[in-house]
């Protein structure tokens, strides 16, 4: 047993061609898992029950169940379905890298939705009636005020829902999708040799995690440029 | 509901297992938490930096990534140690119950590491004080004064630790642990409805995480008996 550094150097090429698979499922599906998140907030603060309900069960079921069985009943489970192999849905479910992103959407946006509900539980009540006193809409409240401060109350443990959604696309390699999990997991099988891949391929992902904790601190100071505190 | 006739005890056998994994790995997640958490608190700076890594690699790796290392990379050690001793043995065989549960008790670990540690630091000082004052040892402290005061303030994050834990199980069946993931694999050959038969697993993995969001909240409910009011 020994540590083949001649192999790193052969196979490290080799799995950073997955990096364009494995950032295009984090950043699409980061994107519309987003708006999903969004779409679920103003479900779950518009207080009505009827929208209120549905976004929560939505968030309990997705939340309470593994991803990797998520993927798998997208990928594998649809097609048992006439109706989805006849809809215009097809071509995205038939292909393992859509089914991955719908997963990863889905499955994020329940996260990210908790997280955005709490930065507007924490907008302070005072914010919010000196808006009210100013005569603004209720409408004019959300936009100007709860907005833009749940966006920075939120933006930590947004960066960590990003994180662990980068974490997660490591799982589309086990619908045969070729990122750099998928390639590495080729050649191991190949070579035999999952110390010397495995972990130059975990200093890769940590890497991507050190720049996205360091993106979101440059943003995070941005919005709070006007929090400077005193003392 | 016909074609799962006959699945029912094998899932049952599956979700057994899904309860052995947790456990075990629940046990050993305190384990690494607990010293992670020591380590970082200690003055010995080598144990701090050995925490501070800890932590950092497994924040940072996909799950998928250390179960396979921790999977192949035990069997190819362990084959190398035994040839030592008998150069007959061609192969050790690592059960991928063990491997599995290792990784992810490692992974989580990690987190719980951080949770430890913010709840040591949030022990009232002024507690620990009045314990100094009657007179009480170091680890007459630690054990009726800061373990008390702590798991109570550990113990939401925990619970959400512990519900990572348990989708974390799912990815085990990768290195062919025989779980749910597993029977539905094999239900799935058979019966041709790969829908119903993952949607079953989802189904499993949703009760168990509800039962742990039950008991936590009720530990949470009787961790507060002695301190209602007084907040």
């Amino acid at each position: 047993m020994s540590f083949d550094l001649n192999l790193i150097a052969e196979s490290l090429p080799l799995m950073l061609m997955g990096i364009g698979i494995t950032f295009k499922l984090l950043i699409v599906s980061g994107f519309l898992g987003l708006i999903l998140a969004i779409c679920l907030l103003l479900m779950r603060i518009s207080g009505r029950w009827f929208l209120n309900f549905p976004a929560q069960v939505y968030i309990y079921v997705f939340r309470g169940t593994p991803i990797l069985v998520q993927i798998f009943i997208i990928y594998y489970g649809l097609p048992q379905f006439e109706a989805v192999r006849d809809s215009i849905f097809w071509p995205i479910l038939r292909e393992p890298t859509g089914c991955a992103i719908l997963a990863l959407t889905l499955n994020t946006g329940a996260y990210v939705s908790e997280i955005l509900r709490g930065g507007v539980l924490g907008v302070s009540k005072g914010v919010l009636e000196a808006g009210s006193a100013l005569g603004m809409s209720a409408r004019q409240n959300f936009i100007y005020l709860t907005a833009p401060i749940a966006t920075r109350l939120a933006l930590p443990a947004y960066s960590n829902d990003v994180i662990s959604l980068l974490k997660s696309t490591a799982l589309a390699s086990t619908i045969t999708i070729a990122d750099m999990t998928g390639i590495a997991r080729t050649i191991v099988a190949d070579t035999y040799a999952p110390y010397e891949i495995f972990i130059s391929l975990a200093i890769v992902y940590m890497i991507f995690t050190f720049g996205i904790q360091k993106l979101f601190g440059v943003i995070e100071r941005y919005l709070g440029r006007y929090m400077e505190r005193e003392g | 509901m016909d074609v799962l006739t006959g699945w029912w005890d094998d899932y049952f056998w599956g979700a057994i297992v899904v309860g052995q994994v947790f456990m075990c790995s629940l046990g050993l997640m305190i384990i690494f938490g607990l010293l992670g958490a020591m380590a970082k608190l200690s003055n010995s700076r080598v144990a701090q930096k050995i925490a501070g890594a800890y932590t950092v690699i497994f924040r940072g790796t996909p799950e998928i990534l250390v179960i396979l290392l921790l999977y192949f990379g035990s069997a190819i050690t362990l084959t190398a140690i035994a040839q030592i001793f008998n150069p007959e043995i061609k192969f050790v065989d690592v059960p991928p119950f063990w491997a599995g549960t290792i990784a992810i008790s490692i992974i989580v670990g990690s987190y719980a590491t951080e949770t430890f540690r913010g709840a040591f630091l949030g022990v009232n000082p002024g507690s620990i004080e009045a314990a100094r004052a009657l007179g009480m040892s170091n680890l007459q402290t630690f054990i009726y004064v800061r373990i008390p005061e702590m798991w109570r303030l550990a113990l939401p994050p925990f619970g959400n630790h512990m519900l990572s834990l348990i989708k974390d199980t799912a990815l085990i069946s990768i290195i062919g642990l025989n779980e749910t993931m597993f029977v539905a694999k094999q239900a799935i050959t058979v019966t041709g409805k790969p829908f119903t038969m993952y949607i079953v697993v989802g189904a499993i993995y949703l009760g168990f995480s509800t039962i742990i969001t039950l008991v936590v909240m009720g530990i949470e409910k009787f961790g507060e008996r002695t301190t209602i009011g007084a907040k």
